[in-house]
């Protein structure tokens, strides 16, 4: 008995501290933030209740809200799609033992070790339409070549091309995605494809399975559940996908460009509408619990042993 | 043993920056706490003015610690919510109508009818007239202005020179200005695309070029279709032809920082902008280079006087109304923007006093010279008020649209009907504040009414 109740308090000792920052920084923060989205609060006076007001304002008064969830949900369309399948695609290879893997490794990962606002500004500078802006620069080279070559350049394609305006800044940043996220899922998927065990490809190679036969049928079964977690991670970081716009838009995100976090950010802080800003995060936040649910419910299924 | 620790951590708190900003009185010494923004002018030209203060004031026991930081509002927020401010604060990026509204700030009525430092005028005589008007409400000025801000069009004078450019003086020699230097290989002006607010100002002067004052009393009393007017229309298309056939390709683009690179870079001859574009440029731009500034442009058939300028009060001072000393606040306002430390504000920071004729001439660069030029030709000046009182529309409205009209993606009929509406939805709105307007008067200035 005695043993029990110590050890209750040895397992309480470790968990309070993480219990309690989490209690002060999220949980607390969170309720409040539900409480402030039911009143209209411009973050200086005193609040006044106005019950489901902001909410509904979201979906009425314009279509701001929904642009911006379309906005996320196309970046975790293509730009997450994009993402697990290059990552898929080079995890593959890697753990095929090709010839430099090491080095491959570490060059694919190390954009994520990058901080995410100096990779968002190392992406603006490529594709700035200053004279130093390495894309246009290309597209300039392509284009020279082409009228060489007696190609027509496609009417209306004007150089430089403005990657950064608002207006194309959601579809410019798929790349940058792709090129941060895709060296993080790699390792992520990489390892798990080392714990399978050797023996299954020696006896698929000797049934005369293709490597990509071996790679449907073994593999990605076995790393499934890896697989999930990544998925998730992707889920719920592209609903939560904030600093790069927030860079590449100079901190004047427009309709054009805004993802949920950055409108956020801009009703609390530029327009001081604590109400509907706080409306926006309570929806963020279903929005991110339901998603993660959903990615795990549509890919359960029952996990392998080996 | 405990209380060896507490002694320790008191004496490391004591020494920490967050408490020695919230000063405490020494004794009977009434320190006065003063937060400024630390932005492109820097805050030790505002050390050294508090420094001069609290020795002319140290028979009377008054202090002046001033702190200064670029994120300084942020700073203050909380401090405003808990009733607990700096006495003074010199800053950009608070909701100021909505503090006014809340009652937190103090008015500068009193202090104004004090005479100046250094003269015997009243202190609220020397403002150029429209500088005050920014914050002002019920006769009451909230908040005071430490320098003057206007709109002008920027150009290299040695570009000019080499190529034989002359400045224009109607729109009509503006645009043929833009196809000559097109035609020379540079390109014509150099836009701020990322911000495209950067436009609204030129587009603001043109509607007063095509409408006159009225135009903009319209505007500023929110009458319902006031930017659908012909006039607005007109200043509407004109802004958009500017940035179809003249703004330097890829503008769109480009931040305030890149653009102006590209202007002292001499890959554009030309950049709209506020009169902080040579301080916060100087370390980029090269020598030789003789940055000068003219109005815009008048324009044909317009019934606007063409000297007027679209300017205002810049660099806003506020005294919030929980200050613990309000009066002592009140005063070393008073003594900063003043005629005897204008001269070195000019000189020390490139700022121009929004005190009419206190700043030399002597104590300016060429560039400000340029702008001192405008105002001493200038009958007055007039600005628009939607975008300091309507953020959401400012935001949503105003910004996309105006991007829009500058991209050619709207007709100026269009960019016009979307202002008229958001300002129609952001009067609707019960919470909106709108202070009561005073309308410029056209034939003071200059105009016919």
């Amino acid at each position: 008995m005695k043993n029990r109740s110590e050890q209750r308090i040895f397992i309480a000792t470790f968990l309070a501290p993480a219990l309690l920052l989490f209690t002060l920084f999220v949980a607390i923060p969170g309720v409040r933030a539900l409480g402030y989205s039911l009143r209209r609060w411009d973050g200086l006076s005193t609040p006044v209740y106005v019950g489901f007001k902001n909410f509904a304002t979201l979906f009425r008064d314009s279509d701001l809200f929904l642009t911006a969830l379309r906005h996320n949900l196309f970046l975790m369309a293509v730009g997450g799609s994009l993402t697990l399948l290059l990552a898929l695609f080079f995890a593959a290879v890697l753990h095929r033992r090709v010839r430099g893997a090491a080095l491959y490794r570490v060059a694919f990962f190390f954009p994520n070790v990058i901080a995410s606002v100096a990779v968002a500004l190392l992406w603006v500078l490529l594709y700035s339409t200053t004279n130093f802006g390495v894309v246009n620069g290309l597209l300039f080279h392509l284009k020279d070549a082409l009228a060489a070559a007696g190609i027509a350049w496609p009417a209306g394609w004007t150089l430089p091309f403005p990657f950064v305006d608002s207006k194309y800044v959601i579809y410019s940043i798929v790349p940058m995605i792709v090129w941060t996220a895709t060296g993080f899922y790699m390792v992520l998927f990489l390892a798990a494809m080392e714990n399978i065990p050797e023996t299954y490809y020696e006896a698929a190679t000797l049934d005369g399975a293709s490597p990509f036969a071996q790679f449907r049928h073994i593999t990605f079964p076995l790393i499934r559940e890896v697989f999930t977690v990544g998925l998730v991670f992707l889920v719920i970081g592209s609903l939560k996908f904030f600093d790069a716009i927030w860079v590449m838009e100079n901190q004047w995100p427009t309709k054009d460009s805004h993802v949920l976090a950055t409108l956020l950010y801009q009703k609390v802080f530029t327009e001081y509408n604590v109400g509907y800003g706080s409306a926006v995060a309570v929806l963020l936040f279903v929005l991110v619990f339901l998603a993660t649910l959903l990615t795990l419910r549509l890919s359960r299924k029952e996990a392998l042993e080996y | 043993m405990v209380s060896a620790g507490a002694a320790c951590l008191a004496i490391a708190l004591c020494g920490c920056d967050a408490l020695r900003r919230i000063p405490s009185d020494a004794g009977d010494i009434k320190i006065v706490e003063a937060a400024v923004f630390e932005g492109g002018y820097g805050i030790e030209w505002h050390r050294k003015i508090a420094r001069n203060y609290s020795e002319e004031r140290a028979a009377d026991r008054v202090c002046v610690e001033l702190w200064g930081d670029p994120r300084v509002a942020e700073k203050i927020k909380p401090r405003l919510l808990r009733g607990d401010p700096p006495d003074l604060f010199l800053m950009l990026g608070l909701p100021v109508w909505m503090l006014i509204a809340d009652g937190k700030l103090r008015d500068f009525n009193a202090a104004l009818e004090k005479p100046a430092y250094g003269t015997a005028t009243r202190w609220r005589d020397l403002f150029i007239p429209g500088t005050l008007d920014m914050f002002a409400s019920d006769g009451k000025v909230y908040a005071l202005p430490s320098a003057f801000g206007a709109w002008a069009c920027w150009y290299d004078a040695r570009m000019f020179r080499r190529h034989g450019w002359t400045v224009p003086k109607t729109w009509s020699e503006f645009d043929a200005l833009c196809r000559a230097i097109r035609k020379a290989g540079v390109e014509p002006i150099a836009f701020q695309g990322k911000y495209p607010n950067y436009g609204w100002f030129t587009f603001v002067t043109l509607i007063q070029r095509c409408g006159g004052l009225a135009a903009i009393n319209r505007i500023n009393r929110f009458e319902p279709n006031a930017f659908s007017h012909p006039d607005v229309v007109r200043a509407a298309r004109l802004t958009q032809e500017m940035a179809r056939n003249h703004f330097q390709r890829g503008a769109m683009a480009m931040t305030h920082t890149e653009s102006q690179l590209q202007f002292v870079n001499g890959q554009a001859a030309m950049i709209w902008c506020g009169i902080w574009l040579e301080n916060e440029m100087k370390s980029s731009t090269p020598p030789g280079f003789e940055m000068r500034c003219f109005n815009v442009p008048a324009v044909e058939g317009g019934k606007g006087n063409p000297k007027l300028f679209n300017g205002m009060g810049a660099e806003w001072i506020f005294v919030p109304s929980d200050a613990r000393y309000p009066e002592e606040a009140q005063d070393f306002a008073r003594y900063l923007v003043s005629p005897i430390n204008a001269p070195d504000m000019g000189a020390s920071i490139g700022v121009i006093s929004p005190m009419r004729g206190a700043t030399p001439r002597s104590a300016v660069s060429p560039a400000l010279q340029s702008v001192l030029d405008m105002i001493d030709n200038a009958p007055g000046i007039f600005s628009v008020r939607a975008d300091a009182l309507f953020l959401e529309w400012t935001q949503e409205v105003m910004q996309p649209s105006l991007s829009a009209l500058l991209r050619g993606e709207s007709t100026p009929e269009t960019f016009c009907r979307r202002l008229d509406e958001g300002i129609a939805a952001a009067c609707a709105n019960p919470d909106a504040i709108i202070p009561p307007y005073v309308s410029y008067d056209p034939a003071q200035f200059g105009e016919t009414p």
